[in-house]
């Protein structure tokens, strides 16, 4: 039966993708800026017919509609085309660039977790105290500034000053490490490297705290207000009148259920970050899917900015739905 | 037996709504009174109001301009460092403009991109969010799954796009922020209008002869605005670090306007020599909008009926 | 709405933030006022000297440990095929793998490298005897065919066939070469269509690839594992070129002869390092774990040079800038008026304040350290009476509230600039407001600027040109001639400016061999240039480039290049 709910929920994304796909189409042919012109402006002289010749290569002189066929055969079957700079096909690009963002995005995950679990809870159970308004403003302060003043500030004082933690990169060039999945943390797990382990997480300190710190507010916030919910519920009361201890009550009971709006906003905040984000990747030169879709719309690669609009509307639908599922395991009166 | 009303129930929008004021002025005494009982929440609305005083008064409050500058007085320190003088107590950029002037006239930029943006969006996602919810059928269909589609387009890339095809400048910045933002407040607000329209007393206000459009505005719509009140605060600090991250990929607001997002973005290259260019204008979105979350937190404490129970 | 009382906060809990209210307030009140005045007066200013940018202290560069070099670039390379890109950084990287014929000093002079002499048969041809013993990384000998393979696949129409079938975009570069034969294993003749008397400069550019190699794996594999005559060797490349390990290449020949040290590379091994991020770039140089960076900032220098051992140097710029005004429109397209314009920029504190110092002053179309720039030309001197003069002579008055205005229209114009020129721009912007104008600045993404700039449609542009040849040519032509699409000519003219006689020298110079006529040709178009100010002559600011105590033997190139060859570690 759930399988069934489940698939139903997969076919309704269809729809949804078509939709992106044709919006971002649209989106970005009119946009002002013409790739081939761009390409070849970097090259000085060019002939018209070489640029007749890319227009053509590209599918430029083909009539939208046209365009939007191939586009759309394409993707379904999985190819999403040809970048126009990298000369690379777009699914190797991005899936050069996913596990960089992947290890960023579960570290920012972590970290944030770690910031507004404790706060969370114990802002509800001591509510309206010193603690929980101080707390609160604190887990705010990750969403109160622009991440990349954050993440340069990280730098100056434990890079530069303190020379705790590494400046930029995933690995140093001299550590050497055997990819297995592209997550640099797992794979020397995997194959057993010490040295890369301890090198890839200080590497990943950094970000993760740049990136978490927006999340833990928004964990925070919604954590703290589900649960004041739940601990004024009833079968919270029967749960204290039956005899169970303050920690018994809050942890295995008014946690469980405070946990299921929370995990909402968490699934939609990785699906956030599993976009990448441009901004951290910058500021620490961390090769993620960010910076390559940004560089994509500076470049009006058409191809690569369709292919990662897509993929990332599909990692977010998939994302959610899995939160969805995990929704009916939490409480199982909620069906799919 | 049934029971008789004693006078006419008077309905209709004067009715209602002089009598929603005077508990509307009932409910800002006790509001006063909560509020003292939390003081974070209330200095962070102490704060809210000196901002707003700022923006508004800024002329009034300043000794210098805030677009001009000298360049023989670029990069001059605080005034507590060595170099530095009173008469620039935050020091000047690299145009030589004083930087606290420039954050108090940024208070106007950044406050309207932020109220402009997030006020569309509470508008336009209110109401579209309270008809699907109230109507259902194709209406709700059709704007949920467009509002899940934009939910779907990674934001950064849609605000590149759109200020890409639209060029810089304020409005068109407000515009891509909205465009984005109405999404979240259409769910809300549909949410709770589907919670509400089962209940009681609209069934009530159906048989007093009420129209629908009357029952959504005089009815449902005060119960559904405090949440929607709520997010909005907490949505105004996101929006107006937005305009920081579009500045950073230099689609934010044009020199010489003071904007605190363009001024963290433009002073980042100065962070290891002149870091007071980007550090005080971050301070200043910093405790502008820590301001906004605890005041709107505290707000939705107070707000909300369902935590009143102890 | 009803309530039931809350816990009440505690009474000491209460107190506390009290007096952190108060404490507050009380400091808010005591602050210095800023006395409010009716009017923003322009700051006067001061007489005291300008203040030292704050220091970040740092501790020493860390102990040494680490025997490989790392080089921190500010843009990835776009490819590692050396036939494939127009792009500095990517041409910087590839020069490490890759020997040409002839290669350049830091100071611009053209030394053999690959080829042991050369000789011109007549103007329009040039004969290359090659080095012989020279070995490829993967132990084959280069010899003729390699070269002229290379040659070929630049010049010929779609001879890069990956990924798919196109010309190389380097074939502009050497665009008079016609054919290029071996005579014998070890010998190559070139032919141009017409005299080329920056043939040497130009050739440094392209680098020798080996046929075998390239016919054996293609393009593809060219990429994917480089192979060349450099000093250094391909190790590995991540991600899009983000980090490029090279390792060094033992049997290497020694290099240009003419270049001490000659001999294998000091470092064992060499990265590449991609930080875009300025800050981020510095603080990584200052927490140890680069070695080189390029591109800082003229506002980090005094800073640089106060942690001990840091090296921080300068080499002439290659990237002079103009403020280019549209001549086809009104305000500008009155020559007096931009005569004014060059007059009321005062150079001298542009140089000062926006570049710190590292920056001189620009004469006219050329560099001055172009091999041809007229030493009789001087810049245009700092006049604001000078320019308010020649603007009345136009027509334009001050009006009442001191704006300049000509039949009731203001002097309003708007200078676009990338983000890298903002701040100049917002400079300039206040020079002119000084005057009377009404000028701002918008900052543009520089894809969707330029077809704007070329099509006429903008009033202000600052920008730069490069100028790596310190030769007129490949700079001259695509600045100051006529704009003609789809050639080289004028590509880069983004004022619109068009005079007849200054194509015509233009022309004449890219194929005049004799020195002395060479001068005459661009001392006249130059003149003209200067005489009908199409922009603001800016300045030159100089690069900068600054590398850790632990980097010997390194000097930073006027062309970008970062030659690891030399460079040690300690």
């Amino acid at each position: 039966m759930k399988v069934v709910k489940i698939l139903e929920r997969v076919l309704t994304t269809i729809p949804i993708m078509f939709g992106v796909a044709i919006i971002v189409f649209f989106f970005v042919r009119l946009t002002p800026g013409d790739p081939v012109d761009i390409m070849l402006g970097r090259s000085g002289a060019v002939t018209a017919e070489e640029l007749d010749q890319l227009r053509h290569q590209f599918r430029l002189d083909k009539p939208l509609e046209v365009q939007l066929w191939y586009f759309l055969s394409d993707a379904v079957r999985g190819n999403l085309g040809y970048s126009y700079v990298r000369n690379k096909s777009v699914v190797d690009l991005i899936a050069e660039r996913l596990p960089a963002t992947i290890e960023m995005t579960l570290g920012a995950l972590l970290v944030s977790l770690i910031i507004a679990l404790p706060i969370g809870i114990f802002s509800a159970v001591r509510q309206n105290s010193l603690l929980d308004r101080s707390s609160m403003a604190g887990a705010f302060l990750g969403i109160s500034m622009p991440s990349f003043w954050l993440g340069i500030i990280l730098i100056l004082i434990f890079a530069v000053r303190l020379h705790w933690l590494p400046a930029q990169s995933r690995l140093s060039y001299d550590v050497q490490l055997r990819e297995v999945t592209g997550l640099y943390v797992l794979d020397s797990l995997l194959t057993r490297n010490m040295p890369a382990l301890v090198d890839s997480l200080k590497h990943l300190v950094l970000p993760s705290i740049t990136l978490g710190a927006g999340v833990a507010g928004i964990v925070a916030r919604v954590l703290r207000s589900s649960m004041l919910e739940v601990l004024r519920s009833d079968y919270i009361k029967l749960a204290r009148a039956k005899g169970a201890t303050e920690w018994q009550v809050v942890m295995k009971h008014a946690l469980r259920n405070a946990l299921i709006p929370t995990v909402t906003v968490v699934g939609l905040q990785v699906g956030v970050l599993l976009g990448g984000n441009m901004i951290v990747e910058s500021v620490f030169s961390w090769p993620g899917l960010g910076r390559l879709v940004v560089d994509a719309i500076f470049n009006r690669d058409f191809p690569l900015i369709q292919g990662s609009v897509m993929i990332y509307a599909i990692t977010f639908v998939l994302v959610n739905l899995v939160v969805d599922i995990m929704y009916t395991y939490l409480n199982p009166r909620i069906t799919l | 037996m049934a029971v008789q009303a004693t006078h006419p129930i008077k309905s209709g929008w004067y009715h209602t709504w002089t009598i929603r004021l005077r508990l509307w002025w009932r409910g800002l005494v006790e509001l006063g009174y909560e509020l003292w009982q939390r003081p974070i929440v209330l200095f962070g609305g102490i704060v809210v109001v000196a901002y707003l005083l700022a923006a508004v008064f800024a002329e009034q409050v300043t000794a210098h301009s805030p677009a001009r500058g000298s360049l023989l007085l670029r990069f001059q320190p605080p005034a507590w460092e060595a170099g530095g003088e009173w008469a620039y107590p935050l020091g000047t950029d690299d145009q030589g403009r004083d930087l606290l002037t420039r954050i108090i006239f940024g208070a106007r930029v950044s406050l309207a991109v932020g109220l402009l943006s997030v006020g569309i969006s509470v508008v336009v996602g209110t109401a579209l969010g309270a008809a699907a919810g109230y109507y259902r059928g194709w209406l709700d269909e059709i704007l949920s799954r467009f509002s899940d589609l934009l939910l779907a387009f990674p934001f950064l890339i849609f605000a590149i796009g759109v200020m890409a095809f639209l060029g810089p400048g304020f409005a068109n910045l407000i515009l891509a922020l909205a465009f984005k933002g109405w999404v979240e407040f259409f769910r809300l607000a549909r949410g709770e209008m589907l919670a509400e329209r089962t209940k009681e007393y609209v069934d009530a206000a159906r048989v007093a002869g009420l129209g629908h459009v009357s029952i959504i505005a005089s009815e449902i719509l005060p119960n559904i605005i405090q949440s929607v009140f709520v997010l909005s605060t907490l949505r105004l600090g996101s929006m107006i670090i937005m305009e920081a991250s579009l500045s950073f990929l230099g689609l934010g607001i044009q020199p010489p306007t003071p904007a605190w997002g363009s001024m963290v973005a433009v002073g980042r290259d100065y962070l290891l020599t002149a870091w007071w260019v980007s550090t005080f204008p971050g301070l200043a979105i910093l405790l502008l909008v820590m301001a906004i979350n605890v005041f709107g937190e505290g707000l939705r404490d107070i707000l909300d009926p369902r935590l009143k129970i102890e | 709405m009803n309530h039931v009382r809350i816990r009440p906060v505690s009474r000491t809990n209460r107190l506390a933030v009290t007096g952190i209210v108060l404490i507050g307030l009380v400091l808010a009140a005591c602050a210095p006022a800023a006395t409010p005045t009716s009017a923003p007066a322009a700051p006067a200013a001061p007489a005291q000297p300008t203040s030292p940018p704050q220091v970040i202290v740092v501790s020493p560069t860390p102990a040494p440990g680490r025997t490989t070099l790392v080089v921190a670039l500010a843009r990835a390379p776009q490819t590692l095929d050396p036939a494939d890109h127009r792009h500095r950084e990517t041409e910087t990287v590839i020069r490490d793998m890759y020997d040409g014929l002839v290669t350049r000093d830091t100071k611009s002079g053209v030394h053999l490298e690959l080829a042991e002499s050369y000789k011109w048969l007549d103007d329009k041809t040039l004969e290359f005897k090659l080095r012989k013993g020279v070995k490829f990384h993967d132990g084959s000998e280069m010899k003729a065919d390699d070269v002229v393979f290379t040659f070929d696949r630049i010049t010929k129409a779609n001879a890069i066939e990956s990924p798919q079938a196109h010309t190389s975009p380097r074939k502009g570069l050497i665009e008079p070469l016609t054919s290029i034969e071996k005579t014998d294993d070890y010998t190559v003749v070139m032919h141009f269509k017409a005299a080329w008397p920056v043939a040497m400069q130009m050739i440094v550019h392209q680098q020798i690839v080996s046929k075998a190699y390239v016919e054996k794996v293609g393009t593809k594999g060219l990429v994917e594992k480089p192979m060349g005559t450099g000093p250094f060797k391909f190790v590995s490349a991540k991600t899009g070129l983000e980090e490029i390990v090279l390792e060094r290449f033992d049997d290497y020949y020694g290099g240009a002869p003419d270049l001490k040290p000659v001999g294998k590379p000091c470092a064992p091994r060499a990265v590449f390092r991609v930080i875009p991020e300025t800050s981020t770039r510095v603080a990584a140089l200052l927490a140890g774990e680069v070695d080189i960076i390029s591109e800082v900032p003229a506002e980090m220098v005094a800073m640089l040079q106060k942690v001990p051992g840091m090296q921080v140097k300068t080499v002439a710029g290659t990237r002079p800038l103009w403020l280019e005004m549209n001549v086809k429109q009104a305000p500008f397209d009155d020559v007096r008026v931009r005569q004014a314009m060059n007059y009321a920029v005062d150079k001298d504190l542009i140089t000062k304040k926006v570049f710190n110092g590292l920056a001189q002053p620009l004469a006219g179309p050329l560099s001055p350290l172009n091999n041809f720039a007229d030493p009789s030309l001087k810049p245009y001197a700092y006049g604001k009476d000078k320019a308010l003069a020649l603007l009345t002579e136009a027509g334009w008055t001050k009006d009442a509230s001191g704006v300049l205005t000509k039949d009731g229209k203001p002097f309003s114009f708007v200078i676009d600039a990338g983000e890298t020129t903002r701040s100049l721009a917002e400079a300039l912007a206040g020079l002119y407001r000084d005057v009377g104008m009404d000028a701002t600045v918008r900052v543009w993404e520089y894809n969707v600027l330029q077809p704007k700039l070329l099509a006429g449609e903008r009033q202000a542009y600052v920008g730069d040109w490069g100028d790596s040849a310190f030769d007129p040519v490949g700079h001259m032509e695509a600045k100051w001639s006529s704009y003609k699409q789809g050639s080289t000519y004028g590509r880069g003219n983004f004022s619109g400016y068009s005079n007849a006689r200054v194509d015509e020298l233009i022309l004449k110079g890219e194929t005049e061999i004799d020195e002395t006529k060479r001068h005459a040709i661009y001392n006249e178009a130059q003149k003209l240039i200067y005489d009908e100010a199409p922009a603001v002559f800016l300045v030159l600011p100089e690069a900068i480039e600054a590398a850790s105590a632990r980097v010997q033997n390194w000097e930073p190139a006027s062309d970008s290049r970062e030659n690891l060859h030399d460079v040690c570690l300690k």
